[in-house]
């Protein structure tokens, strides 16, 4: 015979486990739209049973919640860092190629293009009327634009350069900040988790700093097994490695750290004074292969691979900034050269040779003047004051000292010459003194817009046109690439939701089915009541 | 697959965002009637258009070359036109010289040379835009004196050429010394064969040598056979002009078409695409607005 009141305790816990999991329903219906969550579950058992005395079987004694589950597929998390590693850097690359986009502006009516079409176009109308003041002063400021264009050019790259240069200081700092929230949630987990539960949404928290730091740098994070508890549980340590150092291991954490490189240590020579590297706070080498901060490093860095003849360091194999200033530096020197020297590097050398001298600009005569030698362009000095030819050349006379004083030009420095600026007069068009309609000169000047041997793309406007082409590819990559990550990432993101998300109809159907459990339970309760009012007050009054 | 509340939002969201994506490209297109804002957007056709802006730049430069070399070659013409009809003139007046009995009329006769004489200096010094045309190089300098006398040295290798193609050129001047020395350089101070000629007719006039006056005949026919050569060689040049013009002008039309088809956007392709770009945004926003909107709570009463 059972025991009088066990039917009421039964249906007590039957209430207990209804009302737990009517809790943890409410639970995620509340965090429904909570960044990282991971649906919960009750862990229901039926409670241990009790061997009737009389041998007749085992009874039932209720149910019991054991316990409260984390839905969560671990092998999608890192699925996840390891493809939003990619994400970040091909994001961080096609912004900042985009940006470089726009500050080329081409195709466009203000571009590189117009302003040497109009720079040339002016020398065209100085060939029919060389005496003109007009015209004179057209070819002047048109060749000021010309330029103008390329140390606006420069100028924005560099400022460009120190933005991204900022931005990864910002990283960095990010870094820092979430090794140090995941290594204080570490420690909660880990005291919480010491009594036998699982610290289910604090887990989830680690999770989402532990996302949000793999599309910065590239992570390798893992729970690894130290050894035994005392009550035999396996004692788990979460880590996080970058190219195999520790950034946080269990409740200790190794910062990053920026040093400023010194001038002697810069990766390009055009790059700007001060750039950051990144290092272990504790000085050693960090090796960045992956996330938002390889892409900023490419991009502020990135010149093909190339070796700095100053000091050996090697830069990131991508077109980057300094590639563009690079390209827009060599532009300047070799189109200077041409026009104010007659030099064409023939043989594709780039090295001076005497039979590569032609006519240039220095050898000819302007308007009302038997002055010969001017250089249209020269490059600008102290206090940013165009140089005059006198003061560019410094004294050199020998050609090969010359070709390399123009190794100084870079596009930010370039400049029409002071002496052009002080008397348009002195432009030179004509092969012999005071001979007003003798254009000569001008005429190899003007041929120079056509000399496909200028550079080895080609004539100047096919030089950049091959520059303007390679960042338009290059630009068309980053943005194909960080589309494709973004759908690979976003299918990752929605199977994580599809097995970890709350379902708001699944909940309403447990909603409902809980609630009809404690209903159950509270029936049996009144039932019972039933039976003992029965008992207590009928039969034996 | 389990589908959970989220996924059908971030889905609606990244989808919608998607039509937006591509109805801001047909959009720019629309307002700027290019097929490319950025390079990017197609590296090829960007490269494409950066050399046909040049190609179409340079054509009309050529063509604004070409009309200016037109203009000096007319002018030129025009001036060696009144020069031959200077010489013709000359010749009647030597031919009806025979007949001119009284003194009056010899010294009439001479005092019209000595007109034509100065209007041929004055047309030696004829200019294009403030630049004497016969000096060569010496653009910025009079050919002649008022008694005709060269100011200058003119060589005959002062020939100015005009850029009207590529790697085509023509020569825009006639040089003095080619047309009033007979042929060889000018040499400041000296008289031409032309003013030489005139000087000595007059003076032939003067001493009322008829025989002197007949023997000139020659001379001025050879003059005049020599502007007609000139004149003939300027024509072909002015010739050659309108025909490179033509071409120039089919190569703008060509070059512009090409930069056109290039770059610029079929307006009735992109309006038709925007339109059905429209209808799929649309149709996307009412489906995510359907899906979204319902759960089992609308239906728990």
């Amino acid at each position: 015979m059972a025991e009088s009141f066990f039917g009421l305790n039964i249906a007590v816990r039957g209430l207990f486990s209804a009302q737990r999991s009517l809790d943890i329903t409410n639970h995620n219906l509340n965090n429904i739209n909570t960044p990282g969550y991971s649906r919960q579950q009750a862990v229901q058992v039926a409670s241990r049973p009790m061997a009737l005395a009389d041998g007749t079987g085992m009874m039932g004694t209720g149910s019991d919640v054991i316990g409260v589950k984390r839905i969560r597929d671990e092998y999608l998390d890192f699925k996840f860092w390891s493809e939003n590693l990619s994400y970040g850097e091909w994001s961080v690359k096609n912004q900042v190629l985009a940006d470089l986009e726009v500050m080329f502006n081409e195709p466009s009516d203000s571009g590189f293009t117009t302003i040497m079409s109009d720079f040339f176009d002016s020398l065209q109308e100085l060939s029919k009327d060389p005496s003109s003041a007009a015209v004179r002063s057209l070819v002047k400021q048109r060749g000021v634009t010309l330029a103008k264009f390329f140390n606006n050019l420069a100028t924005n790259l560099e400022e460009l350069q120190k933005d991204i240069n900022y931005r990864i200081q910002t990283k960095v700092e990010e870094v820092n900040s979430l090794a140090v929230q995941i290594q204080q949630l570490n420690r909660q987990i880990y005291i919480t988790e010491l009594g036998g539960n699982t610290a289910n949404d604090m887990r989830d928290q680690r999770t989402v700093l532990v996302d949000r730091l793999s599309k910065i740098i590239n992570i390798e994070a893992n729970e690894i097994v130290t050894g035994y508890t005392p009550d035999g549980r396996e004692d788990k340590h979460f880590v996080i490695t970058i190219s195999g150092k520790a950034l946080v291991d269990h409740f200790t954490v190794s910062k990053l750290a920026l040093e400023q490189r010194p001038s002697d240590k810069k990766v390009n020579r055009e790059d700007a004074g001060n750039l950051y590297e990144i290092k272990w706070a504790d000085g050693n080498k960090l090796n960045i292969k992956g996330g938002e901060l390889r892409g900023y490093l490419d991009v502020r860095d990135g010149n093909e691979g190339s070796v700095n003849p100053d000091n050996g360091l090697v830069s990131p194999n991508y077109k980057g900034i300094p590639y563009y200033l690079k390209k827009l530096n060599e532009f300047v020197r070799v189109f200077a050269r041409a026009f104010n020297e007659g030099y064409i590097d023939l043989d594709g050398d780039r090295a001076f040779d005497p039979d590569e001298v032609g006519t240039g600009h220095a050898s000819g005569y302007g308007y009302n003047t038997d002055k010969t030698g001017i250089r249209f362009f020269t490059m600008t000095g102290e206090g940013r004051q165009p140089l005059s030819t006198e003061d560019f050349l410094d004294g050199a006379t020998d050609p090969a000292d010359i070709f390399d004083i123009y190794e100084r030009i870079t596009a930010k420095n370039f400049s029409v010459s002071a002496d052009i600026l002080d008397d348009y007069n002195l432009i030179a068009t004509s092969d012999a003194s005071g001979e007003a309609g003798n254009i000569r000169v001008l005429n190899e000047l003007l041929d120079f817009r056509r000399n496909a041997d200028m550079f080895s793309e080609g004539a100047p406007e096919d030089f950049m046109k091959s520059l303007v082409a390679t960042l338009g590819i290059d630009s068309q990559q980053a943005d194909n690439y960080s589309d494709n990550q973004q759908i690979v990432v976003n299918q990752i993101i929605n199977r994580r939701l599809s097995n970890s998300g709350v379902s708001i109809d699944e909940e309403m159907a447990n909603l409902v089915k809980f609630q009809h459990a404690y209903n159950a339970a509270a029936k049996m309760i009144q039932t019972m009541s039933e039976i003992y009012e029965t008992l207590i007050n009928k039969l034996f009054v | 697959m389990r589908i959970t509340n989220n996924m059908l939002i971030n889905n609606m969201i990244k989808y919608i965002g998607n039509n937006l994506t591509r109805m801001d490209k047909l959009q720019a297109q629309l307002a700027t009637g290019k097929k490319i804002q950025v390079p990017s957007d197609d590296p090829v056709v960007a490269a494409r258009a950066l050399k046909l802006r040049t190609d179409v730049a340079e054509i009309q430069q050529y063509q604004r070359n070409l009309k200016d070399a037109q203009s000096w070659l007319e002018i030129t013409e025009s001036a060696l036109s009144d020069m031959g009809d200077i010489f013709q003139r000359v010749r009647e007046l030597i031919v009806g010289s025979d007949a001119i009995e009284s003194p009056e009329d010899l010294q009439a006769t001479k005092n019209e040379i000595i007109q034509l004489r100065t209007q041929l200096i004055n047309l030696g010094n004829s200019a294009y835009a403030g630049r004497y045309i016969f000096t060569g190089f010496k653009t910025d300098q009079k050919l002649l004196d008022e008694a005709g006398n060269f100011l200058v040295d003119v060589s005959n290798s002062e020939q100015i050429f005009y850029q009207i193609g590529l790697a085509d050129s023509v020569n825009i001047n006639v040089l003095g010394g080619d047309l009033f020395n007979s042929g060889t350089d000018i040499t400041a101070g000296s008289t031409g064969k032309f003013i030489q000629d005139m000087n000595e007719l007059i003076q032939a006039f003067d001493d009322a040598d008829y025989e002197a006056i007949r023997s000139m005949t020659q001379n001025f026919s050879d003059n005049l056979d020599n502007v007609l050569r000139l004149r003939a060689d300027v024509g072909a040049r002015i010739n050659r002009l309108e025909l490179t013009a033509n071409r120039m002008m089919n190569d703008n039309t060509n070059f512009t078409r090409l930069m056109s088809e290039n770059e610029n956007v079929d307006m009735t392709d992109t309006i038709m695409n925007l339109k059905n770009e429209e209808n799929v945004y649309r149709a996307s926003l009412a489906g995510g607005a359907r899906i979204i909107m319902p759960s089992l709570i609308d239906f728990l009463r």
